[in-house]
């Protein structure tokens, strides 16, 4: 085993507390991480004005491919559509007559959207184009076209935004370019898996951005990720844009894999190399303000959406991205294998979340704590109080 | 009467009936409901074959598989998961099913 006292070992040298001292040093208020209160703030402060990652391209493959996704947050159900002139659009998936639930399937490809209550017809581009006895209504088709939601498409992922402060390019500002070079970028499918938590979205999110806990929860699964020199696998370089955020992650030089896994994730590897996913940024991690993070490493590139449900639940949802069809038995058992690999480390960390979660619901904290390998949580924390604060204020001001 | 197995893959009968699962989904259940020594023969057997058994199917179109092919590419796959099970988490593995089963797998390219 590691000894954690002599972490001195040369070849890796940490983040330094100094680079990330502008965040704040000091303990951090707990009750945001389970008070209602504190959530409804951020559902309006956070996520009504947040880009937020809802699918990816290639689930809408052809012209009239559509995708209904619910955004519990925001008690909305949006409809993501390729209409006939090929681009992908969002609306809410709401009947503009008298507000039914336009589109009950998850999925599927149509040629228009109708109506189950009185048949009101929609295009795919959200006009209106029929309705019985329109006349009666005294109402122009224009006046009636569905609800849109500005979209925006960035490294083959849909983000959608229900009122845009800022476009997601202008946000993301040199992460735009970083994730058109990630594998999502280029992936024309993926696996995924999906898991309910009774864990607050920020508690549940903050444990996939900091390494602190590798070498407690996944002695076995994530043994190649920390070894003498750096026992705890902490990450070589921190990195922020606006409330965007990046991490390098370390590459461990003495990695002893299993047989199997040797076989599986070599397999892996040769079909990444050949199908040219191996872009500059293998080893970052990209973590998209709120909810969002994609990691590069061109052979298991998963990306993981957490959706706040409640102030103590939410919904993850990962998904690993692949390029091309499983063309042979070796990319489909490598993909599986890749699959199988990540459920296994995530499943790990679900159950020590939900614990973290019952010990804040109890209001026995009123502050927690993070170090300077934890600067990633702080950010996040700094970046939607700022927004709720900013809100109350609002708020406030309104009242007076 | 047709075998199995394709040629070649006769010692891995045994373990047709368990693990020649389809679906990526189904594969994982069956892990999770699987004991140590069940999984511990079918790895035991299936490890060496897995190059033996990858390299036959490559030279075929997936779609151009036969029964036989399909049953070894399913057990291949379920080989997948449960060499995570032997050689990586050991006698954790009851308490990390447990875990697992949170963890619903939705859409894998290989069918759910
Ligand atoms: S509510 Fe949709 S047609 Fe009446
Ligand atoms: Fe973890």
């Amino acid at each position: 085993m590691n000894n954690i006292a002599s972490s001195t070992a040369p070849g890796f040298t940490p983040v330094s507390a100094d680079s990330v001292a502008w965040l704040g040093t000091g303990p951090v208020p707990a009750a945001p991480y389970y008070d209602p209160a504190y959530y409804e703030l951020e559902r309006e402060a956070v996520f009504r004005h947040s880009w937020l990652q809802l699918g990816h391209v290639s689930e809408l493959p052809e012209p009239g491919s559509f995708i209904r996704r619910e955004v519990e947050v925001l008690k909305a159900s949006v409809l993501l559509v390729r209409g006939r002139d090929g681009h992908i659009r969002a609306f809410h998936n709401v009947c503009t007559h008298r507000g039914t639930q336009l589109v009950e399937a998850e999925s599927g490809r149509a040629g228009n959207f109708s109506c189950p209550y009185h048949r009101w017809s929609f295009s795919t581009d959200g006009r209106l184009l029929s309705a019985p006895d329109f006349e009666s209504f005294g109402l122009t088709k224009e006046e009636c076209a569905l609800p849109a939601i500005a979209l925006e498409i960035c490294g083959g992922l849909i983000f959608v935004n229900f009122e845009p402060k800022i476009s997601l390019r202008e946000e993301m500002g040199p992460f735009a370019d970083w994730l058109e070079k990630f594998p999502c970028a280029q992936a024309t499918q993926f696996s995924e898996y999906v898991y309910e938590i009774n864990g607050n979205w920020k508690l549940t999110y903050d444990n996939f951005q900091e390494n602190y806990h590798l070498r407690f929860i996944h002695p076995r699964t994530g043994g190649a990720a920390v070894s003498d020199e750096n026992p705890f696998g902490y990450p070589v370089k921190y990195g922020f844009h606006g409330p965007h955020r990046t991490q390098t992650i370390w590459s461990n030089p003495n990695v002893k894999p299993t047989p199997l896994q040797a076989i599986s994730f070599g397999k892996g590897a040769q079909f990444a190399m050949a199908d040219g996913l191996a872009g500059p940024h293998a080893r970052d991690y990209l973590a998209l303000f709120p909810n969002f993070f994609v990691i590069g490493t061109p052979t298991q590139s998963f990306s993981h959406t957490i959706w706040p449900l409640g102030p103590e639940r939410s919904r993850g949802v990962i998904r690993l991205y692949w390029k091309g069809e499983d063309d042979c038995a070796s990319r489909r058992y490598a993909r599986e294998y890749a699959l199988a690999s990540a459920r296994d480390i995530h499943a790990e960390d679900r159950a020590v979340i939900e614990a973290g979660q019952r010990g804040l619901s109890s209001g026995a904290l009123k502050y927690i704590h993070f170090q300077t390998q934890e600067a990633l949580c702080r950010h996040l924390f700094n970046n939607v109080n700022e927004r709720v604060e900013a809100y109350k204020a609002e708020l406030a001001g309104g009242a007076a | 009467m047709s075998a199995l197995l394709p040629d070649g893959f006769a010692a891995l009968e045994p373990f047709v009936v368990r693990w020649a699962v389809s679906g990526t989904a189904a594969r994982a259940a069956r892990r999770g409901a699987s004991s140590a020594e069940e999984r511990e023969a079918f790895y035991g057997a299936a490890k060496d074959m897995l190059l033996p058994a990858l390299a036959y199917l490559d030279g075929k179109n997936l779609a151009e598989f036969d029964a036989a092919d399909n049953r070894l590419m399913d057990m291949m796959l379920s080989l997948a998961h449960v060499a995570l099970a032997v050689e990586g988490l050991g006698n954790d593995e009851p308490r990390h099913a447990e875990m697992r089963r949170h963890m619903r797998i939705t859409r894998s390219p290989a069918g759910v």
